[in-house]
Formats: C-alpha cells, structure tokens, sequence
C-alpha cells in the first residue's frame, strides 16, 4: 500500500512554495500600497497553511489571527488614511551602497544555508516531535504553552511591557500636536 | 500519519460529502433568512408581510418571494464605478464570503460516525485549535468589508468601510474574551471535545459562565454589522455604507456573506453555550444502538444544533426589530469601556474559581 | 516528509525579496511591510527547524517574533502618521535628514 502522506505532503508543499514566492514577489513589487498589503495577506494565508503542514497547527492560527487579523489591518487602515497615490516605479534608484547590502546579504545566506544546517539531519519526523509524541503530551497547543510559560517565562513578561510600552509610544507618537496642526500643510486627504 | 490508499479515499470522498452539505445550507440560508426577517417582524407588527409570490395557487407563505429576489439580483445589469480600483472592487465579494464559508466549515455538525470501521468526523475541517481557528478565520472578514468600501471610490463607502472594520477589530476582543473562560472550564480548544463535555444540561455553557454569553452575544452583533449595531450601513448618514455601489449578484455576494456569518456565530453559540448537537436530557449517540443503524445520532443531533441555530437567527430579527441604532462614539464606549474590563474581570474570576474548585 | 532545505530555500527566497524591498522601494510602508516578509521568512525557518530538530522552542520562538512584529507594526505606522503630517510625504528620497 503506498504511502498517500507522503505524496500529499510534498505536493501541497510544492504547491504552497510556488504559491508564496510568486506573492512575495507581488507584494514587493506592486505599485499601489493597498495591492500590497492585500497579498502580503494572502502571502501571510500561505505561510500560516505551510505551519499548518509542519504540525505547528497553534503557531498557525496564530499567525492568521495576529498577522492578517490585526496587523495588516492597521497598514490598510493608514494606506487609507494618508491616500497615497501609487509610487513613480519608473524612478527606481539602484545606488551603490544598496545594491551592495542586497549583494552581499545573498551571498552571506546562501553561506548560511550550505554551511550551518550540513549537520542537521535531512528527514523530517525523526524527532522527538512527531505527530504521535504530540499527541501523547497533550497536543500543540498543550506542548508550546507549557514551554512558554515555564523555560520562557521571562520572555514572556518581558513581551508584555514592551506591548504596553509599544502602545503608549504609538498614541504619543500619532497624536495630534497642536502647533504641528496648524502649521501643517492642509488639504493632504 | 502513514495514511493508507483506503482511508485515504474514505476521508477525502467524506470531506467532499460533508463539504457539499455544509456548503449547501450555507447557500441556502440567505433566502430563507430573507423570507424570515420580513414574515418575523411583520407578525409582530401585525402586518402580514410579504405573501403572494409562490407557484400557482400554492402560496406557501411567500416563502418563493426570496426566489423571485434572488433571480431579480442576479439578472439586474452590473453597474462598476467610474473611478474604482476594478481588481479589487471585483475582489471584495470573494473576501466577504469566503471567511464565513470557512467557518462554517470547522464547526462540529454532529458525534464521529464509524464508515467502514473508520472514524469520520461531522466537521469538514477537523482542527484540534478549532477556536483560534474560527477567531483567525473571522478576522480576515474586516478585508472584505473595508477593500469593498475603499476600491468603490465613494466617500460614503469609505466612511462605511472604516466605520465597519473599526467595529469588527474592536468588539472581536470582547468576542474573543467572552470565550476564555469557556476554554479554561472545557480544557479544551477543540469544539468537538467542548460539546462532547456538555453532555448534561447543567454543565452547558450558559450555565457555567452566564457573562460570557452575554458578552458573546452582544459582540456576536457588533462583528456581523447586524441592528443595533448596523453602523456601517446606517441609511440615514450612509447610504448603504461600504455596498453602496455594488448591484447585482456582487452586492447579492456581500448579503451572502452577512448572513452566512451570521448563521456560523449562531452554530458558534449554541455549540459553545447551549451544547452543540447534544439534546438535553438524552444522549444521542444512544440513537445507534437503539435503532441498529449508524447515522441516525449524527442526524438528530445535527437537527438538534440547526434548531439551536435557527433560535439564535430568530433572535438577530427579533432584536432588529427592538432595539434602536446606536451611535458610533457610544458603541466605541460600550466596546472598550465596558465589555473588555467586563471580560477580563470574567477570565480573572472564572480563572480564581476554577483553581479553588479544582485544588 | 519534505527535506528540511526545501523549507531553508523558501526562506531565503522570501528573505532576499523582503529585503529589496526595503532597500529600493521608495515609500515608507512599503519597506515596513518588507520587513514584515523578511520578519516571516525567519518564522518559517523557526518553525522548520523546530520540527525536523524534534522540538517546540522554534514555534515559542515564533510567538515573540510575532509580538515584537505587532509592536514595531504599531509605533512605525505611528511614526509614519506622524511624518505625513509634518513633512506631507512619506518618501525616502525626500526624507533624508538622517543622511545629512
């Protein structure tokens, strides 16, 4: 009897790589703002369907629900607010310095890749963690809030205040100041 | 994992199965709801609503007046906006519906039934963090409502649209909040396994944790943009807010939507709160045995969870009908002064309750 | 099970085009939403190597990047609210005071 797990599997990955490159490219290289968040959200979609695939079905709705939920939410609402007009593409600058950066940070992940995971093993599933093992500890979601909340605890608090702290410095930061308002340059809408 | 060529096939043939049957009702929801928000309130109002379309002299309560709608809709010449953004104005109806139909998809229909000795679940998509997975799925609507109202390229579909994903993004957390409580009680994620502990009365939901519903069923209006909290399509200051310049079978999409989430947070409440596909003082699976043939549980405990649903649709109308609009600064206040300390004084309480109890 | 590179490569695809876009595109919530990319092509190599490794601290990680996404999301959009409105523009090109 073949094996269907195993075919599945790898086609819908194949399928969902094609997929999220192809978007990825979109949401890089679309001219209007909105296009972009909009497949930065199907992209988002994707990514949360490959986790999904990984057994890591928490992180998954985790990501659609905090990501595409609330996140990109916010971006679209501030396109939306300052309506901005698509970007002049056509007046795209390639300086040195940057296309530098981009150059020598491929270099130095393609490095990356073929050096620091030669070690790892190949196959996945010959872990601790397959399926089976998860399901007798309780389950994903069971298993990443016990880590969270006992070997990350710290982490954890931490990520808290710098919510609350990251919300307090949003407001400060956007609200209206007065002599700002009115030397501000009126009619932008 | 190691799925065989058999199971294979009996799980994929039983998805296509159940797909087609959620997918079917979900199809079906907006014509009757149609014929229902007129009848409902007419009855109250003692009016006789609409009653003479039907086939010949069968009248059959104006039931086929949502028929003659329907094709009415989707005959009616498509209008586009002069200045709209075209791909996404197209776009829009696809991601109003599209999230609600994948909710629909996660909620347990009915007790595992055994095909051919295999055990097949009554939901399509069987996720043990089916919660999360209906909060995450809900939170992509607030995409179809405001991509609608800002590629219409009309000041009154955009007030409409932010107005409306202000309100969904703001009353999801109560939303969210109102069922925490639910997961701490149930120990459980999963929607199978919170009905499957609801087998007795007294250990529903509503009984157990009768804030949350409150909560749960006020915020259930806010995020389906329903009366009293219809904002967004206020017609006195809005024209139709963000499905202003839709016609035709897109604005009929976007009605679609509206009630097929609106039937999935009902399905969501009586799941959570009133037992799901449980009967009160019987247990279903029981059925099997007694009639000595499989499905017959499935089947009534399916009717028993769309009679729980129809009762929550039947009160949407009930309370458009009752209560008056609301303003848009007093639902913000409503939203975050009072449901969320509301839902966090809950977890907090339900949370100290539940160690005392147990320890 | 599909090889753990596979996932590697999809990763640094995403990366490398996240980080065009930071670097060439012009407008501010552009390049923060390039670094969104970016931010989630190091999720999926947690998650990744978190399976094939036979452990969750990858997904645990993927839960404080995601938090520290949402935080960053919030006060660079309120940075960029208020830039509109001080200079009316969002492009890089023209706000350069940092570069002299």
């Amino acid at each position: 009897m073949p094996d269907f797990s195993l075919l599945l599997t790898h086609g819908i990955f194949h399928i969902l790589a094609a997929l999220i490159t192809v978007v990825s490219i979109f949401v890089v290289a679309s001219k209007h703002p909105v296009k972009s968040a909009v497949f930065l959200v199907i992209d988002l979609f994707l990514l949360a369907a490959v986790y999904a695939s990984l057994d890591s079905h928490f992180v998954a709705a985790i990501q659609v629900l905090v990501y595409a939920g609330a996140i990109l939410v916010l971006f679209l609402f501030v396109i939306m607010l300052l309506n901005l007009q698509p970007e002049q593409l056509r007046g795209l600058k390639f300086s040195v310095i940057e296309s530098g950066t981009l150059l020598i940070s491929l270099i130095g992940l393609l490095i990356m890749i073929f050096t620091s995971f030669r070690g790892v093993q190949t196959g996945l599933g010959d872990g601790t963690l397959d399926v089976q093992a998860i399901e007798a500890a309780g389950g994903n979601t069971y298993v990443v809030a016990i880590k969270l909340l006992t070997s990350y605890i710290w982490p954890f608090e931490l990520a808290s205040i710098l919510i609350l702290l990251s919300i307090v410095a949003a407001i400060v930061i956007a609200k209206k100041d007065k002599k700002v308002l009115t030397s501000s340059p009126s009619g932008q809408s | 994992m190691g799925l065989t060529a058999n199971e294979f096939t009996v799980q994929f043939i039983g998805t296509l199965i159940k797909f087609a049957i959620v997918a079917g009702i979900a199809l079906n929801i907006p014509p009757v709801m149609v014929w229902a928000e007129r009848r409902i309130p007419a009855m109250m109002q003692r009016r006789k609503g609409p009653n003479r379309v039907g086939i010949f002299q069968f009248r059959i309560y104006g039931l086929m007046q949502s028929l003659a709608d329907t094709i009415k809709l989707i005959f009616k010449e498509e209008v586009v906006p002069e200045g709209a953004h075209k791909a996404f104005y197209h776009l829009a109806p696809v991601f109003a519906v599209f999230p609600a139909f994948l909710i629909a998809m996660a909620i347990p229909y009915g007790p595992d039934i055994q095909v051919f000795g295999y055990t097949v679940p009554l939901s399509v998509i069987h996720v043990d963090v089916g919660f999360l997975f209906i909060f995450a799925v809900s939170s992509l609507a607030v995409y179809g409502v405001t991509i609608a109202g800002w590629a219409s390229n009309n000041k009154y579909s955009l007030l409409g649209a932010l107005r409306a994903s202000g309100q969904m993004i703001s009353y999801e957390i109560p939303l969210g909040m109102s069922l925490i409580p639910i997961v701490l009680i149930y120990g459980s994620l999963d929607l199978n396994k919170i009905v499957e502990a609801q087998t007795h009365v007294w250990t529903w939901g509503v009984f157990l944790s009768p804030i949350s519903f409150v909560l749960f069923l006020i915020s259930m209006f806010a995020e389906t943009n329903r009366a009293p909290f219809d904002l967004a399509e206020a017609e006195g200051e809005l024209v139709a807010g963000f499905h202003t310049e839709y016609t035709s079978a897109k604005f009929a999409a976007f009605f679609l939507g509206e009630y097929v989430s609106m039937f999935v947070l009902s399905c969501l409440a009586s799941t959570v709160f009133f037992g799901g596909w449980q009967v009160p003082f019987f247990d279903v699976r029981s059925l099997d045995e007694m009639f000595g043939f499989v499905g017959v549980g499935a089947l009534v405990g399916f009717m028993s969870l769309l009679l729980k649903a129809a009762f929550f649709m039947w009160v949407y109308v009930w309370v458009r009908w009752t209560v008056p609009r609301f303003r848009y600064d007093q639902l913000m206040n409503l939203g975050w002064k009072y449901m969320i300390p509301l839902g966090l004084i809950n977890v907090v309480v339900t949370a100290v309750i539940l160690a005392a109890v147990r320890f | 099970m599909v090889p753990v590179e596979f996932y590697f490569v999809l990763a640094c695809v995403m990366f490398m085009l996240g980080l065009f876009g930071a670097l060439f595109r012009r407008n501010l919530i552009m390049v923060l939403m390039s670094i969104e990319l970016m931010l989630n092509a190091v999720n999926l190599v947690f998650v990744a190597a978190g399976r094939a490794t036979g452990n969750v601290d990858g997904q645990v990680m993927v839960l404080f990047v995601i938090t520290v996404a949402a935080c960053e999301a919030a006060v660079g959009l309120a940075m960029v609210i208020a830039l509109f409105r001080k200079y009316g523009t969002i492009n890089t090109d023209i706000l350069r005071l940092l570069r002299g």
